[in-house]
């Protein structure tokens, strides 16, 4: 094994087994040697995300795990993002996402975005308790392709139908699509509303925003 | 009893039209296809094809032999059906440990305590001159038709705004109303010789019983129509008593910490303590009141009901038959049911010692992992008790009837568990003392009562170091209604108290999720 391929296994290792120092440490390391911070991201850290996604999807792992798995690969890519070159990034596919209005547990929105941004969407964070005409103005502004939306309440779901309705009268439904998860959602419930798409958990959704969008 | 029944309807959703009927099917999640809890065999008439939810949630066997989930089934039409629940017998805690107080109320006649749980009711009769209980009966909350938990019951009166909250508010009246009935009867009084009435309870349940709109509770910045503590003739809300009986609602501090904890905290005395004491009462909402200092912080968790054996997939209620203590030996598994009946689920406290056995056996590795099989020497005692099903193992407690433990179910009881502790933490952290600063930890509650002290430590609810500070003191909201019945000085003094204690909201802490997740990792033995 070269060096270079021994450090993106241990970038990618650190990441699957939540080792947040050395993966900061190793990133270093990868980019004094001088080898491109592109590969360093894609071949370690991300290869590790998507191990621990697989871990998670077949039950080995839990939020938790998935979570600290993200804390170390973010401390890599605080790293190595720095030395990107600066084309990269416009071919990225856009999405909103955030925990409609009336909630304010957002870690399963957290888990969910971490996915997508390691699948290589450009996810717009809006965070919690998000005011439901905010999704809209949002999506039309930047140009996003995705509407993600969660909540964890009974009492808070129906404002995910709002949304859809809000896209309708803003001409913008055709152009977006509308994926929601949570505690109470189901697919049942997704059909009900209108939206394109349910996914029970953060690995589902990835796949589910690439089946949406048509991409590979 | 196991029901069997026809109804007809012209096109309609199977469980709705039960309840509407006044069947009761267990459904947890209202119908959304989630907790698979529904089932229902049918026995003869036309439904519609099974979903896949259903595949996903009932065993192919269940399905060969015609049941169901009634959520997700439409009829047109007649049909017979048997419903699988069978009424069990409920196990109610309504004792509890109380401190010495001065009663100062002194009068003829009767008073009535009422503790009312979003799960269940339970009232005392009270003989004002002697202070003696002279009857007590509990009840299933009449409200479960509209949902188990207190979310699903906001729900409903945001999806019913003309009707939802009277119904509500009959619902419980008439529970009030038929246990009133029952304790006077055992007692050998009338109700018209009911003075007083005090009642304690979560906050949802206090603006259900008085008929107040609740729907701000279900919603951020949850804030409830009241807090203050209320005095009314309780004629004004349909309780039938005597024709002056007043009904005193103990006071409430925030949504999530309600009368019931007021109560609570003020039969541990923790508005007097000069040490540190922690309260903490474990249920679907775990609420924690920490005194420290002459400061009084709470907050409350979001256990969800895995800890009351609901979303588990062989989970059921603390009733008769249900599994509550588990030992995990080389010899076997030995099984503790309650009232030694055939084991036919696990109950909240059953799941717990579950996990304890099967973290403590290493079954369960402390990520909550289940270890893999083929790790295991095939001679190993452990290796029969892990099954696979498909790629996923679980853990067979029981064979006939089949009861196990999925990885999916060690996660429930890891987000209750990380919930319960992530508030602890945060609550010692904002005081800043650790756990060797505390002095007393005190169980309340219904299901708390039923938790031994290994199962709290041994799934890592609580840390080991608080073992031996533990104090369980049995349903405190009911002691605390009775103390507020018996002496208008407590009413004066839990006013005060509620005033005083500190609403720590947990979601708003600085750096919550790294607590949270740090909070769900499990004990290492």
């Amino acid at each position: 094994m070269s060096v270079k391929e021994e450090l993106l296994k241990r970038l990618s290792d650190g990441v699957v087994n939540m080792e947040e120092d050395d993966v900061a440490e190793a990133a270093q390391e990868y980019l004094e040697a001088g080898y491109p911070a592109f590969d360093g991201i894609m071949k370690g850290l991300i290869d590790g995300m998507n191990r621990a996604g697989q871990l998670y999807e077949e039950e080995e792992y839990f939020v938790t795990d998935v979570l600290l798995c993200s804390d170390a690969m973010y401390a890599g890519l605080d790293v190595l993002r720095p030395c990107l070159p600066d084309e990269e990034d416009k071919a990225k596919r856009k999405g909103v996402i955030g925990v409609v209005e009336g909630d304010t547990h957002d870690i399963g929105k957290n888990l969910v975005k971490i996915m997508m941004e390691t699948a290589g969407f450009d996810m717009i964070d809006l965070g919690r308790d998000v005011p439901l005409q905010k999704f809209v103005d949002t999506a039309r502004e930047e140009g996003a392709e995705l509407i993600c939306m969660s909540t964890l309440m009974t009492t808070t779901m129906g404002g995910m139908e709002t949304v859809i309705h809000l896209l309708e009268e803003n001409g913008l439904r055709d152009k977006v699509k509308v994926m929601i998860g949570g505690g109470p959602i189901s697919q049942r419930y997704a059909d009900k509303i209108g939206a394109d798409g349910y996914s029970q958990n953060a690995v589902e959704a990835v796949k589910l925003a690439k089946r949406l969008l048509d991409i590979a | 009893m196991k029901g069997y029944g026809k109804i007809s309807c012209k096109k309609g959703n199977l469980l709705s039209v039960l309840l509407k009927e006044g069947i009761y099917v267990e459904n947890p999640c209202s119908g959304t296809g989630i907790c698979g809890k529904c089932k229902v065999r049918i026995l003869a008439g036309e439904c519609s094809p099974v979903t896949e939810t259903e595949r996903r949630l009932l065993k192919p066997e269940e399905i060969r032999a015609g049941i169901r989930l009634s959520c997700m089934t439409e009829i047109d039409g007649d049909i017979e059906y048997e419903t699988l629940q069978r009424e069990r017998r409920a196990r109610v805690l309504t004792r509890g440990y109380m401190p010495e107080f001065e009663r100062d109320v002194f009068q003829g006649g009767y008073g009535v305590v009422i503790d009312i749980g979003t799960t269940t009711v339970v009232m005392a009769l009270i003989e004002l001159a002697s202070g003696e209980e002279r009857g007590a009966v509990s009840m299933i909350n009449a409200q479960k038709y509209f949902g188990l938990d207190v979310l699903t019951r906001i729900t409903y009166e945001y999806e019913h705004p003309e009707t939802g909250m009277r119904r509500l508010q009959e619902a419980v009246v008439q529970s009030v109303n038929a246990m009133m009935r029952e304790v006077c009867r055992e007692a050998g009084c009338e109700r018209a010789g009911i003075r007083q009435i005090t009642v304690a309870a979560n906050c949802t349940m206090m603006h259900m019983l008085l008929g107040v709109d609740a729907r701000s509770i279900g919603r951020s910045p949850y804030n409830p129509a009241f807090l203050e503590a209320k005095s009314i003739p309780a004629g004004e809300i349909g309780i039938e008593a005597g024709k002056d009986t007043m009904l005193y609602c103990l006071p409430q501090v925030s949504a999530y910490i309600g009368a019931d904890i007021v109560a609570g905290a003020y039969v541990c005395e923790l508005q007097r303590t000069k040490g540190n004491i922690l309260f903490i009462d474990i249920g679907t909402n775990g609420e924690i009141v920490l005194a420290c200092g002459g400061r009084l912080l709470c907050c409350s968790c979001a256990a969800g009901p895995a800890l009351e054996g609901m979303n588990i997939s062989s989970g059921m209620r603390a009733e008769e038959g249900a599994v509550e203590d588990v030992r995990i030996t080389e010899q076997g598994i030995e099984l503790t049911t309650i009232d030694d009946k055939e084991p036919a689920g696990i109950c909240g406290s059953g799941i717990l010692a579950v996990v304890k056995e099967l973290l403590r056996t290493g079954i369960v590795k402390k990520t909550g992992v289940f270890i893999k099989k083929e790790k295991l020497a095939e001679t190993d005692y452990r290796c029969p008790m892990i099954r696979l099903n498909g790629s996923k193992r679980e853990f067979l407690l029981h064979e006939d009837p089949p009861l196990v433990v999925t990885q999916g179910d060690v996660r429930q009881v890891q987000l209750a568990k990380g919930a319960l502790l992530s508030g602890f933490t945060v609550l010692l952290e904002k005081a800043g003392i650790t756990t060797n600063d505390l002095d007393k930890v005190m169980i309340a509650g219904q299901f708390g009562a039923h938790l031994p002290a290994d199962s709290l430590t041994g799934t890592g609810i609580l840390p080991e170091d608080v073992k031996e500070k533990l104090v369980y003191v049995g349903n405190s909201s009911k002691t605390g209604a009775y103390m507020a019945l018996m002496s208008k000085a407590v009413r004066h003094e839990m006013e005060e108290l509620a005033d005083k204690m500190e609403y720590v909201e947990l979601a708003e802490t600085d750096n919550y999720e790294r607590i949270f997740t740090e909070s769900m990792i499990f004990p290492e033995f």
